[in-house]
C-alpha cells in the first residue's frame, strides 16, 4: 500500500510538472538580448522648460483592485536586461495609477515579430505592445487590424491630453497608423532622422597622403590604398578599405555612397517619383550602372569579404579593431561616448571624418532615403474588451508627465540632478549610478516610451566630450548636423505600400539576385540583368508596382 | 444452434484474451507505471496538438479559433506546391537530410568501432569526451567558430590556402561550397553524440564472442566485420528508419544561423521558407500545411523503409 502511495505521488508530481509547462505565466519573462540598434545609446534629458507639464492624472478608485496591464516593448539597450522585480517604477505605477504593470522585453527584428505573431495567432496579444517588423511596421499593424486583434485608439487621445500634445502631434504619423479613417496605432515621435552617413579614417588618409574621395572612382582608389598600402603602418596586411553588412533590401543601405551617386538608393525610386517615374529602382538604367560600379569594388577586393554574413555587432567590432577605414555608420553608434571609447582606447590618435555624398558620372549625389523612423504601440482588442483602454492611457500619460524623469533617467539625486536652469546634469552623481551608466540601463529600458525627441532633449542626450588624446568630440555638430545637411530623399510614403502577396518569395528573389551580381557570383551583362528583371516580373513585380502606385496616388503622394 | 455455439465460443475466446492481457499488464504493472509520464507527455504535446493541424485546411483566423475558421480545402497545399521555390526547397531539404545521414552515419559507426577497439581506457574516455563536446555548443557559437576558420579574410583554412599559393574561398557565401559547409559542420558537431549510441550497442555484445574469435585466430578487422558490425545492425537499422521519418527536416537551427542571402539558392530549406513565409507573414495555415506535408511524407517513408529493412536485413522498427 505504501509502495502504491509513493508511486501515485511520483506520478502526480510528474503530471503536474508536464501540465504546468502548458500554462501561461504573467511574469515579465523574455529578456533575450539581441543586436543593438541604432537607438541603443543612453539618452539624456530635455531642458526643464521643455519638459512636459504634469497633468492631473485621474485618481484610481481607492478601494479598487489594481488593473493588470501587460506591456511588450523593445528594449532601449538590447544588451541590457529588464528592470528588476523591485523596480521603483513598478511600485509608483501601482501606488499612483492603480496599475500592476507587467513589462516584457521583446527581441528585435524577426525574433520579436515571430513572438508577436505567435501571440496574435493564439489571440493572446498583450494589452499594450510595440509593433516589431522586419520589413514595415504598417504591414504588421494592417495584419492585426484585418484580423480584428487590435482596437481603434482615437478615443484614447483625449484620455492623455499632455502626451497627445508632446507625442501624438504629427497627423502624418497618425495617418500612417490608421486604416479606414481610424487610428489603430499610437506612434511615438520619430527618433533622429537622417542620422547615418559616410565616414573615413582621417589618420589613414594622412598616413598615405591621400585626399578624401568625392566620386565613386576616387573612393575605389582610396579603398585600394587602405587595403593594400598598410594605412595603419603596422607592417601587416590586416586592413580593408570598406566595412559593411547587409541592412535593408538588396546590398543594403551600407552601400548608399555608391548607389546614391547614381540616385538609386533603396527599393523604390522616390527620386524620380515627381516626374511620374515611380517604380522599383532596379527598373532604372542607372541601377545597372551602379551595380557595375559595385562590382568593381568587389573585384578589387577592397570590401571586408565577410560582409554578407556579418551581423551589426560583428561589423561594429571590426571598425573598433581598426580593420576597416571607410563605412556608412550611424552617428551615435560611431560617436556616442560609450560606443567610441573602445575604438578610442585602441587608436587614441585616430579620427573619423564625415564625407559628403559622392557625385556620380551623371552628377547625382543622393545621400539616402529618409524613412519614417518611428515606433508604434497598439492596444489589443482583448484589452479594449476588458475595459483597459482608460488604464493604458493613464499609464502612457504618466510616462510623459509625472513619470517622465523616472522612466527616462531614474531617480533625481541618485541617477541625475537638475541644474539651476533645469537641465539634466550628472554633477554630484556617482558615475556608477549615473543615468547613462551600464548599471542604469535596465531601469531605463522604457525610456523610449517617455522621450519625445525634441531638439533640446536630443542635444542633452549626446553631449560633447574629450577623447583620450584631448580632442573634443562633438557628435551632434560634427556628425549629425553634417549628415543631415546632405541630400536625403523623402521616403515616408514607403510605409504605405502594401507588401506583395508572395512577399517572402519576392523579397528573396530580389535580394538574392542583387547579391549574386554584387558578389560576382553571377556575371552582370545586359542579358543577365534582363533575365533577372523578367524573373521579378514572373513573381508579380508589375502588380506590386501598380499596387504601390495606386496606394500612393490615392494618398495624394503621387501626381 | 451452431451460430449460437460459435458466438459463445468466440465470446469465451475474447474473454480469455482480455483476461490474458489484463493478467500480463498486471504482471508488468511497474513497467506500465514507469511509462505513464512519457505517455502523458506524448498525449499532451504530440497527440492533442494534432487537433489543431486542421488549420492546414482552413483560413485560420485567431478570433474564430481553430474550429470556427472557414474551410478552404487544399488551398494552402496548392499554394505551397505552386510556390516559386517549391522544387528548390524540396531538393535542398532532401539533399541536406540524405547527405547528413549517408555521410554522418558511417563516420559515427567508424568512430564507435575505433573507440571500442581502443585498449587504452583513458585515451578512449578522453577522445569520447572531446568528440561529443561540440554537441553541447549552440549553432550560434558554432557559426562564430566556423567564421574564424572559413572566413576569406583571416580564416584559418583560407590562410593555409593562401600560404599554399591559392586564392581565398568564400565558403560561407559561395553557393558552390555552402552545402558542404552545412553537411560537414553537422558531422563535426553531432558525430560524437551519435557515437554514444553505437558504442552502447557494441558494449552490449557478448564478450565471449570476441574471446572465441580470438581463440580461433581472428584479427581485429575480422572481429569487427564478423562480430561488431552484425551486432550493431539492429541499432543502425533503427537509427536509419527513424531518420527517414525526418527526411524533410534538414536542421532549421543550423541552416537559419549559417545561411545568408547569397546562398539561398542552395541553402533555403522547407523550414526556413516556412519561417519567412508562414511565421513572419502571418500565414499560419500555410505553415501548418507544410508541416502536415512533411509529416505525411515522413510517415510514408518510414513505412516503406521499415518494410524494406524487414525484407532485406530481417530487421524492422515494428
Amino acid at each position: 500500500m505504501k509502495k502504491w502511495t509513493t508511486l501515485l505521488l511520483v506520478l502526480l508530481i510528474a503530471l503536474t510538472s508536464i501540465l504546468s509547462a502548458c500554462g501561461t505565466s504573467n511574469e515579465p519573462a523574455d529578456t533575450t538580448a539581441a543586436e543593438p540598434t541604432a537607438m541603443t545609446e543612453p539618452t539624456a534629458a530635455p531642458e526643464a522648460a521643455a519638459a512636459p507639464e504634469a497633468t492631473e492624472v485621474p485618481e484610481p478608485a481607492a478601494a479598487a483592485e489594481p488593473v493588470d496591464i501587460s506591456m511588450w516593448a523593445l528594449a532601449s539597450v538590447t544588451e541590457a536586461g529588464p528592470p528588476a522585480d523591485d523596480w521603483i517604477a513598478y511600485d509608483r505605477i501601482r501606488d499612483e495609477l492603480g496599475i500592476n504593470l507587467h513589462y516584457t522585453i521583446i527581441p528585435p527584428q524577426g525574433d520579436g515579430e515571430t513572438k508577436l505573431n505567435a501571440a496574435a495567432a493564439a489571440n493572446d496579444l498583450p494589452d499594450l505592445f510595440m509593433i516589431v517588423s522586419t520589413t514595415n511596421d504598417r504591414d504588421n499593424l494592417r495584419t492585426y487590424h484585418d484580423l480584428g486583434l487590435i482596437a481603434p485608439v482615437d478615443d484614447m487621445f483625449a484620455m492623455m491630453p499632455e502626451r497627445t500634445k508632446t507625442h501624438y502631434n504629427n497627423p502624418v504619423l497618425i495617418d500612417l497608423d490608421s486604416f479606414d479613417g481610424q487610428a489603430y496605432g499610437l506612434p511615438n515621435p520619430p527618433g533622429i532622422t537622417n542620422r547615418e552617413g559616410l565616414v573615413i579614417r582621417q589618420d589613414w588618409l594622412d598616413n598615405l597622403g591621400l585626399e578624401a574621395p568625392t566620386t565613386p572612382a576616387e573612393l575605389l582608389e582610396v579603398a585600394k590604398a587602405f587595403t593594400f598600402n598598410d594605412p595603419d603602418g603596422n607592417g601587416q596586411d590586416d586592413t580593408y578599405g570598406i566595412g559593411a553588412f547587409i541592412e535593408g533590401s538588396g546590398v543594403g543601405r551600407r552601400f548608399n555612397p555608391i548607389f546614391g551617386a547614381y540616385g538609386v538608393v533603396d527599393l523604390w525610386n522616390f527620386v524620380d517619383a515627381a516626374d511620374g517615374n515611380f517604380g522599383l529602382n532596379v527598373r532604372d538604367p542607372q541601377y545597372y550602372e551602379a551595380m557595375k560600379t559595385m562590382i568593381e569594388f568587389t573585384d578589387a577586393g577592397v570590401i571586408d569579404p565577410d560582409w554578407p554574413t556579418l551581423t551589426k555587432d560583428e561589423f561594429r567590432a571590426r571598425w573598433k579593431q581598426g580593420r576597416t577605414g571607410i563605412m556608412w555608420e550611424d552617428f551615435a553608434a560611431l560617436t556616442n561616448k560609450s560606443n567610441y571609447t573602445p575604438f578610442d582606447d585602441n587608436f587614441p590618435d585616430a579620427s573619423w571624418t564625415p564625407l559628403p555624398a559622392l557625385t556620380g558620372p551623371g552628377g547625382e549625389h543622393v545621400y539616402g532615403l529618409n524613412e519614417a523612423n518611428f515606433s508604434t504601440y497598439a492596444v489589443s482588442q482583448k484589452a479594449a474588451d476588458e475595459g483597459k483602454k482608460e488604464a493604458i492611457a493613464r499609464l502612457l500619460e504618466w510616462m510623459a508627465t509625472d513619470g517622465y524623469y523616472l522612466i527616462g533617467f531614474g531617480e533625481e539625486g541618485v541617477n541625475f540632478n537638475l541644474d539651476e536652469d533645469g537641465y539634466i546634469t550628472l554633477d554630484g552623481i556617482d558615475p556608477d549610478l549615473a543615468f547613462n551608466s551600464p548599471a542604469m540601463q535596465p531601469p531605463t529600458q522604457l525610456r523610449g516610451t517617455a522621450f519625445y525627441n525634441t531638439l533640446a532633449e536630443i542635444s542633452a542626450r549626446y553631449p560633447n566630450y574629450e577623447t583620450n588624446n584631448g580632442r573634443e568630440m562633438t557628435p551632434i555638430k560634427t556628425y549629425l548636423e553634417f549628415f543631415q545637411s546632405q541630400q536625403w530623399i523623402e521616403g515616408f510614403a514607403k510605409k504605405l505600400i502594401p507588401p506583395p502577396e508572395n512577399a517572402a518569395d519576392f523579397y528573396r528573389y530580389y535580394d538574392e539576385g542583387i547579391l549574386q551580381f554584387a558578389l560576382g557570383q553571377k556575371e552582370l551583362t545586359p542579358e543577365s540583368w534582363a533575365e533577372y528583371l523578367a524573373g521579378l516580373d514572373s513573381l508579380g513585380a508589375v502588380q506590386f508596382e501598380e499596387g504601390a502606385r495606386q496606394t500612393l496616388t490615392d494618398a495624394g503622394l503621387l501626381p | 444452434m451452431v451460430a449460437a455455439g460459435s458466438r459463445s465460443t468466440s465470446e469465451h475466446s475474447l474473454g480469455r484474451r482480455v483476461r490474458a492481457v489484463a493478467h500480463s499488464m498486471w504482471r508488468m504493472r511497474w513497467m506500465y507505471l514507469l511509462m505513464t509520464p512519457t505517455l502523458i507527455y506524448l498525449l499532451v504535446f504530440k497527440y492533442i496538438p494534432l487537433w489543431n493541424a486542421q488549420i492546414a485546411f482552413k483560413d485560420f483566423k485567431p478570433l474564430l479559433g481553430v474550429t470556427g475558421s472557414p474551410w478552404v480545402g487544399f488551398e494552402h497545399f496548392q499554394t505551397f506546391v505552386n510556390s516559386f521555390y517549391f522544387s528548390q526547397l524540396l531538393t535542398n531539404t532532401i539533399f541536406f537530410s540524405l547527405a547528413k545521414l549517408l555521410l554522418g552515419l558511417p563516420v559515427a559507426i567508424i568512430c564507435a568501432l575505433a573507440l571500442h577497439e581502443t585498449v587504452l581506457r583513458r585515451y578512449r574516455t578522453f577522445v569520447q569526451t572531446v568528440i561529443y563536446l561540440p554537441h553541447f555548443l549552440s549553432w550560434v557559437i558554432m557559426f562564430g567558430v566556423l567564421l574564424s576558420i572559413l572566413s576569406p579574410g583571416d580564416g584559418l583554412l583560407n590562410q593555409i590556402i593562401e600560404r599554399l599559393g591559392g586564392q581565398p574561398i568564400a565558403f560561407m557565401t559561395s553557393p558552390k561550397y555552402f552545402r558542404w559547409v552545412v553537411v560537414f559542420s553537422d558531422i563535426w558537431k553531432e558525430t560524437g553524440w551519435s557515437t554514444i549510441l553505437y558504442l552502447a550497442a557494441l558494449l552490449a555484445i557478448n564478450p565471449e564472442l570476441y574471446e572465441a574469435a580470438a581463440v580461433d585466430g581472428a584479427n581485429a578487422i575480422q572481429r569487427i566485420w564478423h562480430i561488431s558490425l552484425p551486432g550493431i545492425v539492429p541499432v543502425i537499422v533503427l537509427v536509419t528508419l527513424l531518420r527517414m521519418g525526418h527526411i524533410l527536416e534538414a536542421g532549421f537551427n543550423q541552416i537559419f544561423v549559417l545561411y545568408s542571402v547569397p546562398v539561398y539558392s542552395v541553402g533555403d530549406i522547407l523550414d526556413t521558407w516556412v519561417y519567412r513565409q508562414g511565421l513572419l507573414q502571418f500565414k499560419f495555415s500555410l505553415a501548418t500545411a507544410v508541416g502536415f506535408f512533411k509529416g505525411v511524407i515522413g510517415l510514408i517513408l518510414i513505412l516503406v523503409a521499415n518494410r524494406v529493412a524487414k525484407r532485406v536485413a530481417q530487421q524492422g522498427l515494428f
